[in-house]
């Protein structure tokens, strides 16, 4: 199943994600990264990259967090593809601290 | 959480399946148990991650199912009834009845069934053959996957590696051609990306519009079985247009008249017809190929999958000769590079041990040589399966069952749980996976050497194979030294550690670093045909193939090192176009107009990982994917279940309707284990026995069906 990017994301934007993506399915947007689910390949590569573990496998997801995939699938649409890490938001490792990793 | 201080440790691994990628491994171990199973990062192919299929590795370890002790069965063949046995007395079983047999019969009433499901140098494809060559069983041809490729391949350009798919990154106009990379050659697409991102041009050639096609700049929909004629046809319009590199040709390579002459019989309005492909587009894709260098073919092993697979292979291995794309990094085709790997297979599989006249059964022949639908003497009075399941990968399954519940036929299977096919055996054997076991892994799709150390015990009485043939030689009274080496003698010999494309490279270094690239140059300057160099008998790209004097052959690895029995039939020096059997206008159209694709599936492996839990979630259901017109003219809508069927089979699917099948195509996986099925069945019940016209590959893809709603 394919995975979508979730809260944790948010003001962080490290895209260490990018690099491990065998096929291009990371979305640069504003504050937060998307995943094109017509694009990603269910290999979780990218899960282990994330250092605020905001990727998440859609069957992992619990019911309250679904509403992921219907951003995730719209949002990745709206922005461009990204292919290569980023410098991190500002605030990103302040962000990093505050949710405990 | 209790205060606990583990001890953890990683070790280097490699990937076990049957897929060009074969990963690097880490096994991250705590106190003695398989925690997780990740990539190596340093890997430039695995590049730290794995895929879909491999994710619950680890705990794929320990299902509770997997078979842990021998088994004796106790119930109906096919019932599932095994009652647990010690080693000792399996084997003592296993002689018991070889002896009876062969003093009743010879050693030939006795098959070995073998595929790839292990691919280790120790525990992989030629794991059995020094055995049963010993034995002097009947010799298996196990032709299951890429035996069609390889006689055309090593017909056309003999047995070189081709194209490094890490040079892709630096091609400027690359097909896939009969391939879903995003599902089977993953680790390959991310060099597809980068060539992306520097302007290449992304043409993917196949019937469905797969996952591949949905990332491609152009999706060229082709009827399958018709690829033959479409290389044929791209050749007549680039000599026609003067695109050929008369320099090269010349140079390079043999029987350019005569493949002149043979292309000549391929105008546009004739290759539009059969390959349904518009004729402007076969224009603009020969035209392209030919002049957007460097250009890259990555063929993929559907193309063999239908009576003249093995022609369009060869043809498909013509084009980069023709067009020159062979001069530059990232020019020219890439099927299967295991060839640049020194093998030593006379030691692995020991010909010298087979009797002279010893007879040869193809494996995708099994149904009717089980139940005599072959004639056959003596008859098979024992089957020895181990690393497969034909019951669910082999064509007519329903022929197969039909054989396999014979009270006369003594069936073993060596196995990691109770498959659709180790439910008939009357013995069963417990395998090792690939955590508990110590092998350098065979790859046939990148240049690197893998080795894969153990980094668990092996549970039960679970045993590699490699020690499983031990045993039974052993229990058969071989007293030969083959039985006795150490597993590194064993890599030792199975290996040219001295060739060129070795140097440098030992077991001692692999033990450390896991993998090591062969000596045959880097991605980014590697042109292994740049000055001809083919591997053939003239040195040169053969249009007009030598080989062909010899007629039909398959490559001695895929029949245990037998050279002798080929099928030889007619081949033509020159590669043409051979028509699908089961298409519009056969006689069965009628009753079955509809032609089925089932190409592998994207969260199993083959049958590997269908009974994980998580897996099927990922997989999902049997489905079969069939175009709208066809639907409603049965009445069909998405989500009904259909029973799909011919003469030889039937099996239920749940129907989703799309446009990404042409109407008169549908696809449907293969995989899904068929007694977890609906209807106890699955794709292959349907499928026919016949074979390609190289090397005795099957022809999955030339199969007709119908439909309806159950």
């Amino acid at each position: 199943m394919p995975h979508v990017v979730t809260e944790n994301c948010r003001h962080c934007r490290f895209t260490d994600c990018v690099a491990t993506c065998p096929v291009a399915c990371f979305h640069l947007g504003d504050d937060h990264m998307y995943i094109d689910p017509d694009v990603c390949i269910d290999c979780s590569a990218c899960i282990p990259a994330c250092p605020v573990r905001a990727i998440v496998e859609v069957i992992d997801l619990p019911p309250e967090q679904e509403f992921w995939i219907e951003i995730n699938a719209r949002e990745s649409k709206r922005y461009p593809v990204i292919r290569s890490k980023l410098a991190p938001l500002d605030g990103a490792e302040a962000r990093r601290r505050e949710l405990g990793f | 959480m209790s205060a606990h201080f583990s001890e953890t440790r990683t070790v280097r691994g490699a990937c076990p399946q049957d897929c060009p990628d074969t990963c690097a491994f880490l096994y991250h171990v705590e106190d003695g148990k398989l925690v997780e199973v990740t990539g190596d990062p340093e890997h430039p192919m695995t590049r730290g991650g794995l895929c879909v299929k491999l994710k619950n590795f680890a705990e794929h370890h320990y299902n509770p199912d997997r078979l842990l002790h021998p088994m004796k069965r106790v119930g109906p063949k096919g019932s599932g009834q095994f009652q647990k046995i010690s080693w000792d007395d399996a084997l003592a079983e296993i002689k018991a009845r070889w002896t009876e047999i062969i003093a009743e019969h010879g050693a030939e009433a006795i098959m070995p069934h073998a595929y790839l499901g292990h691919q280790g140098t120790l525990n992989g494809l030629t794991a059995g053959d020094a055995f049963f060559n010993r034995l002097g069983s009947t010799v298996a041809e196990k032709t299951y996957c890429e035996s069609g490729s390889s006689t055309a391949w090593i017909m056309t350009v003999g047995p070189t590696g081709g194209l490094d798919v890490e040079s892709l990154e630096f091609s400027k106009y690359i097909i896939v051609w009969g391939m879903n990379m995003l599902n089977t050659n993953l680790h390959a697409w991310p060099f597809i990306v980068k060539a992306k991102a520097n302007g290449a041009k992304i043409v993917v050639i196949d019937p469905v519009k797969t996952r591949t096609a949905k990332q491609a700049d152009w999706h060229i929909r082709i009827k399958p079985g018709t690829d033959g004629a479409l290389a044929l046809g791209m050749m007549h319009v680039i000599i026609r247009e003067g695109l050929v590199d008369k320099d090269y040709v010349e140079k390079y390579t043999i029987g350019y008249d005569q493949l002149s002459l043979r292309a000549s019989e391929f105008p546009l309005q004739r290759v539009s017809q059969i390959t349904g492909i518009p004729v402007q587009d076969i224009l603009t894709l020969s035209r392209e190929y030919a002049t957007t260098q460097p250009s890259a073919i990555r063929q993929g092993v559907a193309v063999e999958r239908s009576p003249g697979g093995g022609d369009a292979i060869r043809a498909i291995t013509c084009l980069p000769a023709l067009t020159g794309a062979w001069r530059h990094v990232g020019g020219g085709t890439v099927e299967m590079p295991i060839w640049e790997f020194p093998f030593k297979f006379d030691f692995m599989c020991r010909p010298d041990w087979i009797k002279p006249g010893t007879r040869v059964i193809n494996e995708l022949d099994l149904g009717a040589a089980l139940t005599g639908q072959m004639p056959l003497d003596p008859p098979v009075k024992s089957l020895f399966v181990y690393n497969s399941n034909p019951v669910s990968q082999a064509p007519s399954a329903g022929q197969i069952v039909e054989g396999l519940k014979r009270d006369d036929l003594f069936t073993v299977v060596s196995e990691l749980f109770i498959t659709d096919t180790a439910k008939y055996a009357d013995i069963l054997l417990p395998a090792t996976m690939q955590a508990e076991q110590y092998d350098l892994m065979v790859t046939w799709g990148h240049l690197y050497v893998m080795l894969n150390q153990p980094a668990i015990q092996a549970p039960g009485e679970c045993v590699p194979n490699i020690e499983l043939f031990r045993r039974l030689a052993r229990t058969m009274g071989f007293d030969d030294e083959y039985w006795t080496l150490s597993l590194d003698e064993m890599l030792m010999r199975s290996y040219d550690w001295s060739s060129p494309q070795m140097q440098g490279i030992t077991l001692e270094k692999l033990k450390q670093k896991g993998y090591m690239r062969l000596n045959v140059g880097m991605p980014d300057v590697r042109k292994p045909h740049a000055e001809g160099n083919f591997k053939t008998p003239s040195g040169k790209c053969e249009f007009a193939a030598s080989a062909a004097a010899g007629g039909n052959f398959v490559v001695s690895v895929w029949r245990s090192g037998y050279e002798a029995m080929q099928p030889a039939t007619f081949v033509d020096p020159v590669p043409n176009y051979i028509p699908p059997v089961e298409t519009e206008g056969a006689p069965s159209a009628g009753k079955f107009p509809l032609n089925l694709v089932s190409p592998k599936p994207h969260a199993y492996l083959n049958t590997q990982y269908g009974n994980e839990p998580t897996q099927q979630r990922r997989q999902g259901e049997q489905i079969i994917v069939m175009h709208p017109v066809d639907a409603a003219a049965r009445k069909i809508e998405n989500g009904n279940y259909v029973r799909v069927f011919n003469d030889r089979g039937a099996f239920e699917a749940r129907a989703e309707i799309s446009e990404d099948v042409s109407a008169g195509l549908m696809m449907t996986n293969v995989g899904h284990w068929p007694g977890l099925n609906r209807s106890g069945t699955a794709v292959n019940s349907t499928t026919p026995p016949r074979h390609s016209n190289l090397g005795q590959a099957g022809t999955f893809s030339d199969s007709q069906v119908n439909v309806q709603k159950v």
